[in-house]
């Protein structure tokens, strides 16, 4: 559903995106992650038709990013999405509904369903006088006036207490449910965890890494052994009135099985620890800075 | 375009605006109009009454003089007043018969010159209400203007070059109460310590009313008197054959002088506020002596100040709304809605356009209504939209360079000045010069003035700034986008992004190069300015400015489409690019030619305009354009080899182009001059 090949965004001199290729399949949930000026923003917008690429294709549902018709299959959700605060969110949701070519009686029904999903009130009410939070959910449902099959939705979450962004990243995982293609970007690591199938890290405009999580953590990540005993054996370390020594293989695990053997212990458990996306993507960071 | 679209963002324009008001202060606005629409009739109708009262004057019951300064609001008249009155300054004025006695001070010498002008007005009001007008009136002057070398005109009766010689000095004491040729009251000269300073008025028989009595040679004298007025110029003979036959004028054929000819054919101003302006303005172009007036147009000024300063509010508002689109990002979403920026554009502009060209209209009609009495001014609607145009298109573009409203502010104030300019003054004298066409606000004053209007003329005069309204929204529509609306583009990033906005297809390079004709002309026209009285040097640096601006016209869109890819870069492309780019160029001199050969001569802006294309002015002479054409071309294609490569490049490349054009330029003058 979505298509990045070679995607290059230069402004004068200053190059934010280079060469940035990946796919994101129909019903999937593709995050992309990285520090602050990585070039995420840059990404999505190209993908989003809002920024025109220096080089490189950015197809969505079909259409060149460039083309008025994908935009019609395309949800958007700005990092910020100032809204015009002098409307009501209904008023303002119809707006975009028109724009959209929704018929009156399905864009009625489908804003005070989306509305209740996100459980918004105050309907009536100027968005200029709504928390921050009701607006990012009226910003949400703007996304999804034209029932798109395509979301692209940048920091959905950002600056928002926990719990709103709880809900909010509960409701993007309840649309990926429902069979959306979703691409994410945010700063939390833990929400892209949770939701994404698949992700590609980004850093310094260009995508340093990319595939599923699991495949990431096997490539980039690594499973820590801690292993308890009875006996205080070299590199252990006393934990709750055992011994623990702490390896990153099953080589390792199985060495330590025997040095316990033979000084007359016994091996009372065994437990993993496995990386995070977060310490993947610190290790890759840590990586290409070294290189 | 969907129309469907622009409609819907025009209504959300309005609403989400309307919505940013709340009602108290709808309130406050709606009850501010209504009172400004009571109130300003009333102001012009009566006037603000500033002076009402201001003069103490005791008079005399028997005093001739007695219902004069009763109808002037000017005079209080104090019941009971004596002569002696004056010394402890109850009173500033005593009327006794024929006398006027004055208290000798500032305020005294004024307040016996209100009364002579209120004396004068008096005279006037009755001599119109007589029925034998050319009894009341008989000297009938007649002034018509003549063009001399297109922008000069002389003030004169018919065929006269001489001025009028001084006409007698002969004091009206016939047909005045008091006589307004009269120096003012003397001063005692012996000292006399009398605040009081008694003024010898006519006699009796002066100040009957002038309507009773029968005309006579005393009362020709009187008129002729009156027309002691530098501004009445013209030959004497001429003027006396006028006066002697009233039919005179009739053998005056106003045809035959241009300047008058379209007046002649139209309609008297009859509406309620011809009277108001009629007899201020220049529009008495016959009539008695009193009507002459010089040929300062205030009509034309009050009409084009009336359709002007509505604009002004306009492109605030307007302004704005671009602008905040563009703070923090407003505006994002609707860029990704299946709308093209053309429709957001036009759906936003919409509005403005309406609402604009409905107060205009409303000013318009409402114009030719007290005017003329009936309802009219449909020429004039129509002059209107190419400013309005303007208008909005010089603000869209300015809100989209600006990057905050404090930008936008001097943006506006900028267009607000220059615009207004260019749109005002030359409609003030709309009547007296034919470059006056160069604004649209001119046919509106000649049409509400009852002038006819040829087609060609109003081609000439709303074709030019609305063709620049929308060269200035196209350029407008190619900074519409995320990166110049949002980001704090550099001034010049946003001037290639603009020009490369409208370029997709390498014919829309010479579209482009088209567009650009009008700033070319104008750079030009205001080097001329700048540079005339520098004598020979003038030549030189002028020419530099045509090389440079006719250079850059034709390649910098070029160079900026180039850097936005929107042409592969080769020199295949270049070469192509620039001959399209050059052939364009050359195509509008062309028009330019053909424009000056359908009539257009006699202004100096079509002269000016072949002046600097270096273009010949003889149908015969045609052969002599090829030239011209492979300059255009070839200067245009070794900018855009420049342009396709870098931007080190391109300022080579151009630069050579330019001197490569210089050098033309005054190879050609040089031989032929």
């Amino acid at each position: 559903m979505i298509v990045a090949r070679e995607l290059r965004k230069e402004y004068g001199g200053f190059v934010a995106v280079e060469s940035s290729s990946f796919s994101v399949a129909e019903g999937e949930v593709f995050g992309v992650i990285g520090p602050n000026g990585a070039g995420k923003t840059t990404t999505l917008k190209m993908l989003a038709g809002l920024l025109e690429p220096t080089s490189g294709t950015a197809t969505v549902a079909g259409f060149d990013a460039s083309e008025t018709e994908m935009r019609s299959r395309l949800g958007f959700l700005p990092e910020e999405s100032p809204l015009y605060e002098e409307m009501t969110a209904l008023s303002y949701l119809q707006f975009f509904a028109d724009l959209y070519d929704v018929p009156r009686g399905v864009a009625q029904e489908r804003i005070h369903e989306t509305l209740d999903e996100l459980e918004l009130d105050h309907r009536k009410r100027q968005i200029g006088d709504m928390s921050k939070g009701m607006k990012r959910k009226v910003a949400i449902a703007r996304s999804l006036i034209n029932d798109p099959d395509v979301l692209i939705y940048d920091e959905p979450a950002s600056g928002l207490d926990p719990l709103t962004t709880n809900y909010i990243i509960d409701f993007t995982a309840q649309l990926a449910a429902e069979g959306k293609t979703i691409l994410f970007s945010a700063h939390n690591l833990f929400h892209v965890e949770s939701i994404c199938d698949r992700v590609a890290i980004m850093n310094d405009g260009a995508i340093i890494a990319k595939g599923d999580l699991d495949a990431l953590q096997e490539e980039y990540g690594t499973t820590t052994y801690h292993v308890y005993t009875t006996v205080d054996l070299p590199e252990t370390v006393q934990k709750n009135g055992q011994y623990c020594r702490t390896v990153e293989s099953m080589a390792a695990v199985e060495r330590t099985r025997e040095e316990v053997l033979e000084a007359g212990g016994t091996v009372t458990d065994i437990r993993t620890d496995e990386s995070s996306l977060e310490d993947v993507f610190l290790d890759i960071a840590e990586t290409e800075a070294k290189q | 375009m969907k129309l469907a679209k622009i409609l819907r963002i025009a209504r959300w324009e309005v609403t989400k605006n309307a919505g940013g008001v709340d009602r108290r202060t709808l309130g406050v606005v709606v009850v501010a109009l209504l009172l400004l629409l009571a109130v300003v009739p009333i102001v012009a109708f009566s006037g603000v009454g500033l002076d009402d009262n201001l003069y103490r004057v005791g008079v005399s019951e028997e005093s001739e003089f007695a219902p004069v300064v009763a109808e002037d609001e000017t005079f209080a008249v104090i019941e009971g007043a004596t002569v002696d009155d004056l010394e402890s300054e109850r009173i500033d004025l005593y009327v006794e018969g024929n006398q006027v006695h004055r208290v000798q001070s500032d305020k005294g010498a004024a307040a016996y010159e209100e009364l002579r002008d209120s004396v004068a007005a008096y005279n006037e009001r009755n001599l119109r209400q007589e029925p034998n007008q050319s009894a009341a009136f008989p000297v009938e002057v007649i002034v018509s203007f003549e063009e001399q070398t297109g922008t000069s005109v002389v003030v004169g009766a018919p065929g006269g070059e001489e001025p009028l010689p001084d006409a007698d000095q002969d004091e009206g004491e016939a047909e005045s109460p008091v006589d307004d040729t009269d120096d003012g009251p003397p001063m005692d000269e012996d000292g006399d310590e009398s605040p009081v300073d008694e003024e010898d008025v006519p006699d009796e028989e002066s100040a009957d009313d002038p309507s009773e009595e029968e005309p006579d040679d005393t009362g020709e004298e009187t008129r002729t008197d009156e027309t002691d007025d530098d501004t009445a110029t013209g030959d004497a003979d001429d003027e006396q054959e006028a006066a002697d036959d009233p039919e005179s004028d009739e053998d005056h054929d106003p045809a035959d002088d241009p300047a008058t000819a379209d007046r002649e054919d139209g309609d008297e101003l009859t509406g309620p506020l011809a009277d108001f302006l009629g007899p201020l303005s220049d529009d008495g172009m016959s009539g008695s002596p009193a009507d002459i007036t010089p040929p300062f147009p205030f009509q034309s000024l009050v009409l084009a100040f009336l359709f002007v300063l509505p604009l002004n509010f306009v492109i605030q508002a307007y302004g704005s709304t671009i602008l905040s689109e563009r703070i923090n990002r407003r505006g994002e979403l609707l860029l990704v809605t299946p709308v093209s920026r053309t429709e957001i554009i036009a759906g936003k502009t919409l509005p403005y356009l309406l609402g604009a060209m409905a107060l205009q209209s409303l000013l318009a009609v409402g114009a030719v209504w007290l005017l003329r009495g009936e309802i009219g001014g449909f020429v004039s609607i129509l002059a209107l939209i190419p400013l309005v145009l303007l208008f909005l298109g010089s603000t869209f573009l300015g809100a989209m360079f600006a990057r905050s409203f404090k930008e936008l502010t001097f943006v506006t104030v900028t267009i607000t000045v220059s615009l207004t300019s260019y749109a005002f003054i030359p409609a003030i004298f709309s009547d007296i010069d034919p470059i006056a066409l160069i604004s649209p606000l001119t046919l509106v004053v000649r049409d509400l003035q009852t002038e006819s209007i040829a087609l060609s003329e109003f081609l000439f005069s709303a074709g030019p700034p609305t063709l620049v309204a929308l060269v200035f929204f196209s350029l407008g529509a190619g900074l519409y986008r995320e990166e110049d609306m949002f980001d704090q583009r550099s001034m010049s990033g946003k001037v290639l992004d603009s020009l490369a906005g409208p370029i997709s297809s390498k014919w829309h390079v010479g579209l482009v190069t088209m567009m650009l004709i009008p700033f070319v002309m104008v750079t030009q026209l205001v080097a001329v300015a700048t540079f005339f009285a520098l004598g020979e040097l003038a030549i030189l640096l002028l020419f530099i400015v045509v090389a440079v601006t006719e250079e850059l016209a034709k390649t910098l869109h070029v160079y900026a489409a180039y850097e936005h890819n929107r042409f592969e870069r080769t020199a295949g492309s270049a070469i192509v690019l620039g001959a399209i780019s050059g052939t364009a160029f050359f195509l509008i001199e062309i028009a330019i030619l053909v424009f000056q050969l359908l009539g257009f001569t006699e202004l100096e802006i079509g002269e000016a305009l072949l002046l600097f294309s270096g273009v010949i002015t003889g149908p015969s002479e045609l052969l002599l354009l090829i030239p011209p054409l492979l300059l255009h071309i070839i200067t245009a294609v070794i900018g855009t080899l420049g342009a396709y490569r870098s931007k080190g490049a391109y300022i080579v490349a151009v630069s050579l182009a330019m001197l490569v054009h210089l050098v033309y330029n005054l190879s050609v003058v040089m031989l032929f001059v």
